[in-house]
C-alpha cells in the first residue's frame, strides 16, 4: 500500500493547501534547528496531531518503510570506529536524533499527502509561484498525477513479457534494456497523443483553477506553521 | 457571481509538445522507482530512477529534460507517489535522500548538455559511445557528491561514514545503468524523433 490521498472531512481536508504546506515548512526548519531530545519530544507530540488531524495513523507510515534502512543503518555506522572504544555512543546519539527528526518530517508529509486532492496542491502552486513557470509546473504536476498509474501498468506488462519469454536468464543490464526501451516508447507514444489533444483542446497558460480561500480553520493552521519559522529562526540567529 | 473576462492565452504547438513530453517523462522516472531489480552487491535492490535522470537528458536535452526531472521532484513533494519505494511528501526533499533529489535536475541538465552540447536536442545518431558514457559518468558524479554531502549534513555523518551508507552499495549498480542506458540509445526499437 502506497501513501496516497484518501477523501475525508477531517480539519486538515478543510484546509487550504498553502496552509498546510507552511506548517510542513515551519515544521522541517523547526526540526533541524531543534534537534535536541527535549525539541523532538515536542515536535514528536506536534507530528502526531498533524497525522491525527488529517485523519491519518500508524498505517500510513508503512509507505515510507523504504526509507528506514538508511535511518537505522546511519547511528550505526556514525557509532562505530575502527579501534578503541570500538563504538561511540555520542556520535551514534547524534545522528539517532538526526534520523529521528526526518521521521517526524515524513509524518507530518503524510499527513499533507492524506488530505490534499491534487487539484487543491496544483492551484496552490499555481498560486504561489508567478507567471509561467507555475502554470508549467501545476499543468505538470497534473499530468504526473495523471500518467503516473498508466506508464507503471506498462513497465509491469514489459516486465511480464520479459519474464514470459525466459528473459529472466538475461544479465541484469539487458533486462533494465528491455523494460526501459518499453517504458520509454510507450511514454513517447502517450506524450505526442497528449499534445495534440492538448492543442485541439486550446491548451491555454490560464485555465480556470478550483477557488482557494483561506477560511477560520486556517488561521490556526497558518499560527503554528509561521511560529514555527519564528522559532527555528530564533535558533539559528547568532 | 464574479464573472472573469481575462482572454485566453494558447500554449504554442511546440511548448505543448515539449510540456506533454517532460511531463510523460516525469511520470516514467516515477513509475521506473516501482521497477526493482538484485543489486550485484548488496542485499538492496536498485531502482531504474537514476536510468530515468540520465535518460531525460538525453532524450529531451539540457533544458527541458531539467524541467522534467523539476516536475517529478514538484509532484512527489505534492504526494505523487514518484519516489523510492512510491514514497512521497515534502519531507523527502528535506530527508536523508535530499541530496539524491535536489541534484536529479542539475544531472540531467550535465548530461543532456555534454550529449547535445547546446540547449536544442541533436540528433542522438550523431553522438559518440564515449560522448555518452561521459556524459553519464559525470551525471552519476554529480548525483552521488550532491547525494552523499546531503547525507553528511541531514545525519550529521562524518564523510566516510556517508560514503559507507550512502555510495559503496549503489555505485557498481550504476555502472549497470550506464551500459543499459547506452544499449537504449543505440537501440533501434526507440521511435522517438
Amino acid at each position: 500500500m502506497t501513501l496516497a490521498y484518501v477523501p475525508g472531512d477531517s480539519f486538515a481536508h478543510r484546509i487550504d493547501p498553502r496552509s498546510k504546506l507552511l506548517v510542513q515548512a515551519g515544521f522541517a526548519a523547526a526540526a533541524y534547528a531543534y534537534t535536541t531530545p527535549r525539541g523532538l519530544a515536542v515536535l514528536t507530540l506536534l507530528a502526531v496531531g498533524c497525522l491525527r488531524l488529517a485523519g491519518g495513523g500508524a498505517r500510513d507510515l508503512w509507505g515510507y518503510r523504504f526509507a528506514a534502512p538508511v535511518l537505522v543503518l546511519a547511528p550505526l555506522v556514525a557509532g562505530a570506529t575502527l579501534g578503541e572504544p570500538w563504538f561511540r555512543l555520542d556520535r551514534a546519539a547524534d545522528t539517532a536524533l538526526a534520523s529521528y527528526r526526518i521521521l517526524l518530517i515524513l509524518v507530518v508529509a503524510a499527513g499533507y499527502v492524506r488530505s490534499t486532492p491534487v487539484r487543491d496542491s496544483r492551484a496552490a502552486i499555481q498560486r504561489t509561484v508567478p507567471g509561467k513557470p507555475g502554470r508549467f509546473l501545476g499543468v505538470g504536476v497534473g499530468l504526473v498525477f495523471r500518467f503516473l498509474p498508466l506508464l507503471k501498468r506498462d513497465l509491469l506488462t514489459a516486465r511480464e513479457a520479459v519474464r514470459a519469454r525466459g528473459g529472466e536468464a538475461l544479465p541484469v543490464r539487458d533486462r533494465m534494456r528491455l523494460v526501459a526501451v518499453a517504458g520509454i516508447n510507450r511514454a513517447f507514444a502517450r506524450a505526442d497523443r497528449l499534445g495534440t489533444a492538448l492543442n485541439a483542446r486550446c491548451f491555454a497558460w490560464n485555465p480556470t483553477l478550483p477557488r482557494l480561500a483561506f477560511g477560520r480553520g486556517d488561521y490556526p493552521a497558518l499560527a503554528v506553521g509561521g511560529g514555527l519559522l519564528l522559532a527555528a529562526a530564533v535558533a539559528v540567529a547568532p | 457571481m464574479a464573472t472573469s473576462t481575462e482572454s485566453v492565452d494558447l500554449v504554442g504547438d511546440e511548448a505543448a509538445r515539449n510540456l506533454a513530453r517532460a511531463a510523460l517523462f516525469a511520470a516514467l522516472v516515477g513509475a521506473f522507482a516501482y521497477v526493482t531489480f538484485p543489486n550485484p552487491v548488496s542485499p538492496v535492490s536498485v531502482t531504474l530512477q537514476v536510468l530515468g535522470v540520465f535518460l531525460a537528458g538525453i532524450f529531451l536535452g539540457p533544458v527541458w529534460g531539467a524541467a522534467s526531472i523539476v516536475l517529478y521532484l514538484a509532484a512527489g513533494a505534492l504526494g505523487a507517489p514518484v519516489f523510492q519505494g512510491g514514497s512521497a511528501g515534502v519531507g523527502q526533499l528535506v530527508g536523508q535522500s535530499a541530496g539524491y533529489l535536489w541534484s536529479y535536475p542539475l544531472a540531467a541538465a550535465v548530461v543532456g548538455a555534454v550529449v547535445h552540447r547546446s540547449a536544442t536536442p541533436r540528433d542522438l545518431d550523431a553522438v559518440g559511445v564515449p560522448t555518452l558514457v561521459g556524459a553519464m559518468v559525470l551525471g552519476t558524479v554529480v548525483i552521488y557528491a550532491f547525494g552523499v554531502a546531503g547525507l553528511a549534513l541531514v545525519l550529521s555523518l562524518g564523510p566516510v561514514e556517508a560514503v559507507t551508507v550512502g555510495a559503496a552499495a549503489f555505485l557498481p549498480a550504476e555502472a549497470l545503468k550506464i551500459a543499459a542506458a547506452v544499449g537504449i540509445v543505440r537501440s533501434d526499437a526507440i521511435a522517438a524523433n
